[in-house]
């Protein structure tokens, strides 16, 4: 991994300082505008934790979909399929030409195929085919992918002013020691840092301790907390900015909803209770 | 219990020499015995030659590798003269490895249950019936046990695998590794193989002056009688050869 | 230079037979030239191959000493017992010779040569045994008079020339006995001990 890196001044001029944190109404509330191109200093990692259905899910895809350049910028998710992903970014007209990688999909279709082809054996017995190519096979086939050390990889080969989102880190904490899980972080964040891109994490609140929460919290640059509650009939879900490096003003809480054209957009309307 | 002097079982020849008469023309059909023996005492090179003997007269011969990968044991085999790798390549010698075996049925604990027993007895009858296996080795039989958290399930294990092979009419060796081959000594791991098993022959050392000899010893052969002295083991270049131990020898184990 | 003894090659082409057990006798000082004597007609003139086993000297020393005389060895393939006794005994340059690591390990030594026997050849197989003597330094009595009974039997069972070399003064009793037993003939170049 470099420990330096140079850039291009027309990259430079063209990426600026900040980057939008996935709506201009969001950049807005926060120190940035959308002349400075968004809220987001570049090279910060994000943390988003809440509970589920608290639309952190909705917003990572939105995060990713500002894609100001599609081919640098990936969406990393553990619960979706493409199909799924594709239909919500065609509904909010988002770029469809982004890169996605469903590490979920994949991990379901390996091991479930791995266990149907271990029923069909059982039940139904061997071919000859079968025989002969266990006959020639020397070594066990498909052992576990490790899909931890693939996301550091992957994140850590993103070239400059790349754009990342996590959704979410569950799927890695419930498979590999959390400690390693952590180390990997630290590496990516790093990577993150030094090559001026922007990446959230997207993580549910119990599905870690308050340790792992501490550390999580000290590895990014910016932590956002989900929280969806009962208000009267209605649900109201905000999000609490808990840290902003460099940045304390933009601690605050901002009430948000989910619109058909705007995805997640702060609300600007108070409420009366 | 002594056979009929007017009815003898249908043998299958091992090809060892000595052994064959020892056992009085080879081991019965069908039977599956126990070859137990201390490290480095030629079982496997033992079960190699049966395997070989029989794929020089045609018959299919399958062999399942649980101690050690099949590509190390087939580089180890190579370097016998009785070993002749084209009976690998044209099928007659069928080596598989165990641990790809139980990949494929999903037994990826780390002990089996009672499914995975019975998964490994019909996958092992299915490729014997497929290919008409007539000799078969499991090396070893200890290794696989190891898995098998009670006595009761290995008996069954065993049981079960014996009686498929039988009835396929499939002679069968099944490796055991044993510390000692002492008179104190069990002939199995598990205390309880012996007593399925239709057979058991024991390999061992004998130490005479600080030297070993290794040695080999039918205890047991159902359908057959056999002689039942310790015979002197010497691994050529042609493969086991056997020949009557001094009774005089020193017999310090 | 060692002058044949021919009156051992009359001997054996008018009296040995392909089963022949001979007993060899020597005496301390003239072992080397019986046994010269003895392996020149059986390879030259027999055209036998055979098997020597070393107990005595080692398989280096006895084709070197072969050598001198003329006797191509070839054919002959050595299992050597003494070598494997000290360090740096087993590098030799010789294809021709098997090491077993003791000569208590007779069985061993009894499998090597019925290994590199094989297959009998037409023209017969020979094993000399060089010697009783060294072999009793390190076997007990009663276990070399049995090993001496089957080696014998075993031999003379696949028809194959033994020559079994024995200094008879130095040889114990049980042993010699069993050898004037079993034997089929006598090569009398020793010292007689009689009783």
């Amino acid at each position: 991994m470099a420990t330096t890196a140079n850039f291009d001044s027309d990259d430079e001029e063209f990426y600026g300082e900040m980057a939008s944190i996935g709506s201009p109404k969001f950049d807005t509330i926060l120190t940035g505008s959308p002349l400075n191109n968004g809220s987001v200093p570049r090279g910060f990692t994000m943390l988003a934790i809440g509970n589920q259905g608290a639309g952190m899910d909705l917003f990572a895809k939105q995060f990713a979909a500002v894609a100001e350049d599609s081919e640098n910028t990936i969406l990393v998710s553990t619960a979706e399929s493409q199909a799924e992903i594709l239909s919500l970014y065609k509904r909010y007209d988002w770029p469809t030409d982004i890169m996605v990688r469903t590490m979920g999909e994949e991990y379901n279709q390996n091991v479930l195929e791995r266990d149907l082809q271990a029923s069909k054996f059982r039940l139904e017995g061997f071919s000859m085919e079968d025989i002969q190519r266990l006959a020639q096979t020397r070594f066990v086939e498909n052992e576990v992918h490790d899909y931890l050390t693939d996301l550091t990889s992957q994140m850590t080969s993103l070239p400059q002013y790349f754009r990342a989102a996590v959704d979410n880190l569950d799927f890695f904490f419930a498979r590999n020691d959390t400690s390693r899980v952590i180390s990997m972080l630290r590496m990516i964040q790093a990577h993150t840092q030094l090559q001026r891109g922007v990446l959230l994490l997207n993580v549910s609140s119990d599905m870690v301790d308050k340790s792992v929460e501490r550390q999580l919290y000290a590895i990014c640059d910016i932590v956002m907390e989900f929280e969806v509650g009962m208000l009267g009939t209605d649900f109201e879900t905000r999000m609490v900015i808990r840290k902003f490096r460099n940045g304390p003003e933009n601690l605050k809480a901002i009430s948000f909803r989910v619109t058909k054209d705007e995805a997640i957009t702060p609300e600007t309307v108070d409420r009366i209770a | 219990m002594m056979p009929s002097a007017h009815y003898q079982r249908d043998r299958c020849v091992t090809g060892i020499t000595g052994l064959d008469e020892i056992l009085r023309g080879g081991i019965p059909y069908g039977s599956t015995v126990l070859v137990a023996g201390t490290c480095g005492s030629g079982k496997t090179t033992l079960c190699m030659e049966f395997l070989t003997n029989g794929a020089r007269n045609g018959e299919a011969c399958a062999h399942f590798s649980a101690t050690e990968p099949s590509v190390k044991l087939l580089e180890n085999v190579r370097q016998f003269d009785f070993f002749d790798m084209r009976m690998v390549d044209q099928g007659l010698i069928n080596v598989f490895d165990m641990d790809v075996l139980f990949s494929w049925l999903g037994m990826t604990k780390s002990t089996f249950e009672l499914s995975d027993i019975d998964a490994m007895v019909k996958s092992i009858t299915d490729i014997v019936n497929t290919i008409g296996v007539t000799r078969l080795v499991i090396d070893s039989v200890t290794t696989l046990c190891y898995k098998i958290p009670s006595e009761q399930l290995i008996r069954d294990f065993l049981f079960k695998l014996g009686k498929a092979l039988a009835t396929l009419g499939c002679t069968a060796l099944l490796v055991s590794e044993i510390t000692s081959s002492g008179a104190k000594a069990y002939w199995s791991s598990f205390g309880v193989e012996e007593a399925i098993l239709d057979g058991i022959i024991v390999l061992g050392d004998v130490e005479r002056m600080g030297h070993l000899l290794r040695f080999v010893q039918v205890v047991k052969m159902r359908g057959t009688s056999h002689a039942r002295a310790k015979y002197a083991l010497e691994l050529t270049p042609k493969g086991v050869m056997l020949t009557p131990m001094l009774k005089w020898g020193a017999v310090n184990d | 230079m060692i002058e044949l003894d021919f009156g051992i090659a009359q001997q054996l082409a008018e009296e040995a037979s392909p089963s022949s057990a001979i007993q060899v006798r020597v005496g301390t000082s003239n072992s080397e030239l019986v046994i010269a004597s003895m392996l020149q007609p059986l390879i030259t003139e027999f055209g036998m191959r055979g098997v020597y086993i070393c107990a005595s000297r080692s398989a280096t020393e006895v084709i070197q000493t072969m050598e001198r005389v003329g006797i191509d060895t070839t054919g002959i393939q050595f299992i050597d017992s003494v070598s494997s006794g000290f360090i740096g005994g087993t590098e030799v340059p010789y294809p021709n010779i098997r090491f077993v690591d003791s000569p208590i390990m007779l069985e061993s030594i009894m499998l090597q040569t019925l290994y590199h026997l094989g297959e009998k050849s037409d023209t017969g197989n020979f094993v000399i045994l060089d010697s009783v003597n060294a072999l009793s330094i390190y076997n007990e009595e009663r276990m070399l008079a049995e090993y001496l009974h089957t080696f014998i039997n075993t031999f003379r069972a696949r028809e194959v020339l033994t020559g079994i070399i024995n200094v008879p003064d130095q040889t114990p009793p049980g042993v010699l006995a069993n050898l004037d037993l079993y034997c089929t003939d006598l090569i009398d170049r020793g010292q007689v001990v009689i009783h």
